[in-house]
């Protein structure tokens, strides 16, 4: 991987965060900012603690912290993601809030100092009203390029209480990122809270393959037929797999899903996407090649995921691309899928 | 005693033949009148008034296929599964099969009840697996049910029917009131390892799919499965399980298999990075995964290119820890002669049928010729 190669990139999530909740009060009101004063409350982020390996330290929380990571790449892109509603709290209209004001301190933190920055909008699964209004807020400043939501949710993202969210997502077309983590507090599964941070860690992947039948099997596809939704820091290579199964499942129990018209594959082929952090791959290079082949390059986008390190995954990715395919992953097909909201 | 019927003498050897094909996945089932009446009078008394607390797995998630068995499974009277003769026929004699691996899942969820009524619902279970099917077939093996939320009592259980050697492993379910790594467990899985059993881990259970909220659909149940089973086995590998009890040997049954490669890869992963979080871990997950799991086949996955198949199954290494299964009588039943992937070598195919499983669960490699 050389700079030239990124150069022409774009990194469809790199972090930056607010140091504190300081940070953000000057876009809070009067109301919120009592409340987090009187409350104690402070930013947390169950998923990235500070002295894991996997977290790689703080993430940029001024311009001036992210431009020399920025300069470094120099990506064509970069797409911002700001995980601070990440808390543990169950407030619906204090998650709304936080929403709103990272959004505008990202705007104005970094947004309109840099044309090569894009954000997510960041809203919260707990008021799907409001997360709506949200992005009818922040549509068109022209600077927000998807919608950023937990991957680890309440309910299953394929349910009805989130398609008016869709709705809006599909009418402006901004793709629906589902990044690790979010919900403080849930556990990647079944159980409750786990034991260990490297359980928790390994188990994005699960949640994601969740995430992935639940948005199939409701047919949120069929219903918002332009809708598009990537995996951030969840992985890829426990697609194919999945699909095996899911497909040979939907033959069986199709009459359940009355809607799912073409087989489960075909649609997370369409509409779906995986940035390329963690890259969980095999060691030997030929059985690299053999999942690349088996999940499609075509589905891949890169993220260079800053500052979180997990490993040599990436690299190794790479090395067994083509050129072409090498220049789709880092490029093409988020040029494609962001279209204008990248352009 | 038991055992002995199936060991051969030197005057046999002319009779025998090569166990050629084990099942490791059939579901026989009580019926609900059988079930009360094995009860203790207390217990029957209070099912029959109360009922169980666990709201059964069909009312959460309908199988709309077929009733989720097997349209052709249906016994004169009762359920499929109940009923021995057609099992037989059916799958047994049908399939040629050499050992079957009895699982009942009617205690899968119990775990649910406090802990005397979930003990005797167990002790009702075993019982009955060895007088209606193990007494009556010596093809069959059966797998113990156990109180699990509650490990003294599960241990006991252990203790109570572990000498018949017709017992070849301990059920649990896929998603128990704790994680599957939760010391809670371990005395129970100290019991099962001291004994030589391995413990399966049945799909099912009483708190499954809870992580992210609850999907809608047994469509998602159902291909969720592997899921469950990767958070099952992240958490019996990061919780330090294998670490702690190195004889433990694990089957995953019904959770498909063709995931493991991409799990192993990424816990190796994570434990490059993290590792100094768990220093009990030692050695990379994959070298206890590879060591201390089986897993089975049912329901096979049929990648559209069947080399994809022959690819993962070397990639997870499972050439010799997959299992067969037909998940008899349920709908999805994978039939031994139609189901398995094209391309797999004479080899791969013997330890696929029958030897992984002679392996596991420490069964004869000749029987008599039938």
């Amino acid at each position: 991987m050389t700079a030239m190669t990124l150069t022409a990139a774009v990194d469809c999530d790199l972090h930056v965060a607010p140091s504190s909740l300081g940070t953000v009060l000057p876009y809070l009101d009067e109301y919120w900012r009592s409340y987090i004063e009187d409350s104690t409350v402070g930013l947390s982020h169950p998923g990235y603690p500070l002295g894991a390996a996997t977290t790689g330290g703080t993430p940029p929380s001024s311009y001036d912290e992210l431009a020399p990571v920025l300069n470094a790449a120099n990506p064509h892109r970069a797409i911002l993601t700001c995980l601070a509603l990440d808390g543990v709290h169950r407030n619906p209209y204090y998650a709304a809030a936080m929403a709103r004001a990272v959004n505008d301190w990202v705007r104005e933190e970094f947004l309109v100092r840099d044309e090569r920055l894009r954000a997510g909008i960041a809203v919260s699964p707990l008021d799907i009203p409001a997360a709506v209004q949200e992005v009818e807020r922040l549509a068109d400043d022209g600077r927000f390029a998807q919608i950023l939501l937990p991957v680890r949710g309440d309910v299953p993202y394929g349910n009805r209480l989130y398609h008016p969210l869709y709705a809006v997502a599909q009418e402006h077309g901004f793709p629906i990122a589902l990044h690790a983590w979010g919900r403080g507090g849930k556990a990647p599964s079944m159980t409750g809270v786990t034991a260990t941070y490297l359980e928790d860690y390994s188990s994005n992947a699960q949640i994601a393959q969740v995430q992935m039948m639940s948005l199939v099997a409701e047919g949120v596809f069929t219903r918002f037929p332009q809708l598009k939704v990537v995996f951030m820091e969840c992985g890829f290579s426990w697609l194919p797999p999945q699909l095996w199964r899911f497909d040979k499942d939907w033959k069986g129990v199709w009459r359940e899903v009355p809607w799912v018209k073409e087989r489960p594959s075909d649609y997370v082929r369409r509409h779906m996407r995986f940035t390329t952090e963690p890259a969980q791959l095999p060691q030997d290079p030929h059985q690299i090649a053999q999942v690349v082949e088996m999940v499609g390059p075509e589905l891949l986008m890169y993220a260079s995921d800053y500052p979180h390190q997990h490993g040599d995954g990436f690299e190794r990715l790479l090395a067994a691309l083509s050129d072409e395919d090498a220049e789709s992953v880092l490029r093409g097909t988020a040029a494609a899928f962001y279209g204008d909201l990248i352009a | 005693m038991i055992t002995e019927v199936d060991v051969p003498s030197a005057s046999e050897e002319g009779r025998l033949k090569d166990v050629a094909l084990v099942d490791v996945d059939i579901h026989p089932r009580m019926t609900p009148a059988d079930f009360v009446r094995r009860l203790p009078e207390r217990w029957a008394r209070h099912v029959e008034r109360y009922g169980l607390r666990a709201p059964a797995i069909r009312d959460r998630y309908p199988r709309p296929r077929n009733k989720g068995v097997r349209a052709d499974a249906w016994p004169e009277t009762g359920f499929p599964g109940t009923d021995y003769g057609l099992l037989r026929k059916q799958l047994l004699d049908e399939h040629k099969i050499d050992f079957g691996i009895m699982l009942v899942l009617d205690a899968l969820d119990s775990g649910y009840e406090r802990p005397p009524l979930d003990a005797a619902i167990c002790q009702v279970v075993n019982d009955w697996l060895v007088e209606e099917w193990l007494d009556r077939d010596d093809r069959l093996r059966g797998s113990i049910a156990v109180p699990i939320e509650n490990p003294a009592l599960a241990v006991a259980e252990i203790e109570r029917v572990a000498a018949d050697g017709r017992f070849v492993q301990i059920l649990l379910p896929a998603s128990a009131q704790e994680s599957a790594g939760s010391p809670k467990y371990w005395p129970v899985y100290r019991a099962a390892a001291e004994r030589g059993l391995p413990v399966a881990f049945h799909t099912g259970g009483y708190n499954d799919h809870g992580g992210t909220g609850r999907p809608s659909f047994y469509l998602e149940e159902h291909a969720g499965y592997g899921v469950i089973m990767q958070t099952l086995l992240t958490s019996l590998v990061c919780e330090g399980t294998f670490a702690e009890i190195p004889d433990l040997k694990i089957a995953l049954v019904e959770g498909g298999a063709l995931w493991l490669a991409a799990l192993k890869w990424r816990l190796d992963d994570a434990w490059r990075q993290l590792r100094d979080e768990m220093p009990e871990l030692d050695r990379l997950p994959s070298e206890y995964i590879r060591e201390h799991v089986w897993l089975d086949t049912q329901p096979m996955e049929e990648p559209d290119n069947p080399k994809h198949f022959l690819q993962v199954l070397e990639q997870a290494g499972l050439e010799d820890r997959l299992m067969f299964a037909t998940d008899y009588p349920h709908w999805d039943f994978d039939s031994p002669s139609s189901s398995l992937p094209r391309g797999l070598s004479r080899e791969q195919r013997g330890k696929l049928l029958a030897g992984n499983a002679i392996e596991l669960y420490g069964l004869p490699s000749k029987v008599a010729r039938r």
